[in-house]
């Protein structure tokens, strides 16, 4: 590589990609790399981490167009599966919600439910919705990171099954704060989406319900 | 054994095993016996199994108790699976356990089949807050301890891996269980033929895979540009990758530093392999549920039973309903906190 591009030190060691932070000419970055994954067959892997390197990319770059805070790109190398990005500095709201009061609680989801309705309006599907993919900065800015799952659809299935992920991450991982952020996710949601198209909107939130019934061990009478 | 011993028996009774398991309140299992019913052709047809049930639960017990060297009359507590399963099967369980709750004037407890899978393996790879990819004919779980319940963190969208696998062998003309025979063939191949991989989340999908493999040998090229061991061998090595792909989010979200791998679909080496790797990478401590505890056992139920019944107390006899649909994180874990 450039000397003027230097990878500094290895800052998250995720699922799917270990992140380098480092130094891209005179910019601070991210290297964010989808390692091999040895585990799983070579033709198998390599189209797993291109496409996803490439759909990652791509995304960044798009929903940056309706005023998203996400991470700038610099460079893509789908040969190795890395994308360079803007480094944010912040925590993720995963650990920073615990010492948040409530009210900022809410105020946060609201505004995260309000940038989630503008992407699924404009056919944005994140994938990935989790505390852990959300960056609170210093200066009280949401940033929305990792695409990797990101897909490109209008339809209301799509758009539900990406609440219904927050809906269970909030479950499992903030049980105690669920009822508040999670209605706190849709009061902003609504509100944006109903800018557009009310009965859309409703059909989205409504159908969440339904994946819920389809799931595994449902009890007959909650069924649809 | 030691007659001042307390004892529990446990039946599992949700789908193809009817099980027993002798064991005494330490986690000491004394006996094991499973009774497994293997359709002649097709899958498990409820009426079927129910009725190899009926017609063996009375040796199967027997076996067990003179396996533990004891007499039913030592038996202190019973413990049954009221969930999650098929409802006729797991009537029969709680029927045999309500009669000899009464018969033998003892407290009977219901416990939940998954968590019974989690707690077995707890005991048996002495390992304290797992992450656990419990995967079998019925189910297909990524799950761990979180806010007092064991969470649901992913999970199959449609069909179980087990169901799958064994759905897609009887097809190719195999034999129930297929699970087996489709590990053996996929080791003598390396031609990997694409198939849909399907991950949302942490949660699966294996419908399109099963669908898509299925369409792979009806086609005309199967037996000539490919064959069954390739099919087997891209297979096991899509769906596999996809657990995989899950565990290791869910191990990354929840900073576990142990994973559990348990049920029926745990015995496949090429599974273990690929889990095992990915513990390697975690710095997490990797553990198979022992093969005789993975799949469905008595022994787990009766141990869950006690963990509960120590904390609770037994059930009242009207309490003992099945909950064919129940989910593992609807249930209170009073002994994990």
């Amino acid at each position: 590589m450039d000397s003027n591009i230097m990878k500094e030190k290895i800052i998250h060691k995720g699922a799917e990609a270990t992140l380098y932070y480092g130094s891209w000419f005179d910019k601070e970055v991210i290297f964010k790399y989808r390692i091999p994954k040895k585990y799983r067959i070579e033709e198998l892997d390599k189209t797993i981490r291109n496409d996803r390197t490439l759909n990652e990319a791509r995304a960044l770059i798009r929903v940056k167009d309706y005023g998203l805070n996400v991470p700038q790109v610099y460079e893509i190398d789908t040969k190795n599966s890395i994308i360079v990005m803007k480094y944010i500095e912040g925590e993720k709201l995963r650990n920073a919600l615990e010492s948040l009061d409530n009210s900022r609680k809410e105020e946060i989801f609201k505004e995260i439910g309000r940038y989630i309705a503008i992407l699924h309006m404009n056919g944005h599907i994140h994938g990935d919705i989790t505390t852990s993919n959300i960056i609170l900065t210093k200066n009280h800015k949401i940033f929305f990171i990792d695409f990797g799952l990101h897909e490109y659809s209008d339809s209301i299935e799509d758009k539900s099954v990406d609440l219904h992920l927050l809906k269970r991450i909030l479950i499992s991982t903030h049980g105690k704060d669920f009822n508040m952020c999670f209605n706190a996710f849709l009061r902003g949601y609504h509100q944006e989406y109903c800018k557009e198209a009310t009965e859309e909107c409703r059909q989205i939130i409504k159908n969440i319900d339904v994946i819920e019934t389809r799931g595994r061990y449902v009890k007959k009478e909650e069924r649809l | 054994m030691d007659s001042h011993k307390k004892i529990c028996l446990g039946i599992e009774s949700t789908a193809h095993t009817f099980g027993v398991g002798v064991l005494d309140f330490e986690g000491n299992v004394y006996s094991l016996v499973n009774d497994i019913f293997t359709p002649k052709e097709g899958g498990l047809h409820p009426v079927l199994v129910k009725e190899h049930h009926l017609n063996n639960f009375m040796i199967t017990i027997k076996n067990a108790l003179s396996k533990a060297n004891c007499s039913i009359k030592d038996i202190s507590l019973i413990a049954f699976s009221d969930s999650p399963g098929l409802g006729q099967v797991l009537k029969i369980g709680a029927l045999i356990a309500r009669m000899l709750s009464q018969i033998l004037k003892i407290p009977i407890i219901g416990v939940n089949h998954c968590i019974a899978h989690i707690e077995i393996g707890r005991l048996m790879c002495n390992i304290e807050d797992p992450l656990t990819l419990y995967v079998s004919g019925g189910n297909t779980i990524v799950s761990a301890f979180e806010s007092a319940r064991y969470q649901i963190f992913g999970e199959t969208l449609d069909l179980s891996i087990g169901n799958m696998l064994d759905s897609f062998a009887r097809d190719a003309g195999l034999a129930h269980p297929g699970g087996p025979k489709i590990e053996k063939l996929a080791q003598k191949s390396n031609n990997y033929l694409e198939l849909p991989y399907i991950v949302k989340g942490m949660d699966l999908s294996f419908s399109g895979l099963y669908t898509a493999a299925k369409r792979l040998i009806e086609s005309e090229q199967y037996g000539k540009n490919y064959n069954l061991s390739d099919v087997a061998y891209s297979v096991q090595e899509t769906c596999f990758a996809m657990l995989t792909e899950v565990t290791e989010r869910a191990l990354a979200h929840t900073e576990k530093k142990e994973v559990l791998l348990t049920g029926g679909v745990a015995a496949n080496k090429r599974l273990q392999k690929m889990i095992e790797y990915i513990c390697k990478e975690h710095n997490a401590r990797f553990e198979v549920v022992p093969l005789k505890y993975a799949g469905d056992n008595g022994a787990m139920i009766g141990w869950t039973g006690i963990l509960r019944y120590k904390m609770e107390g037994g059930q009242k006899l009207s309490d003992t309903f099945i909950k064919p649909k129940e989910r593992m994180d609807q249930i209170t874990v009073p002994w994990r906190d």
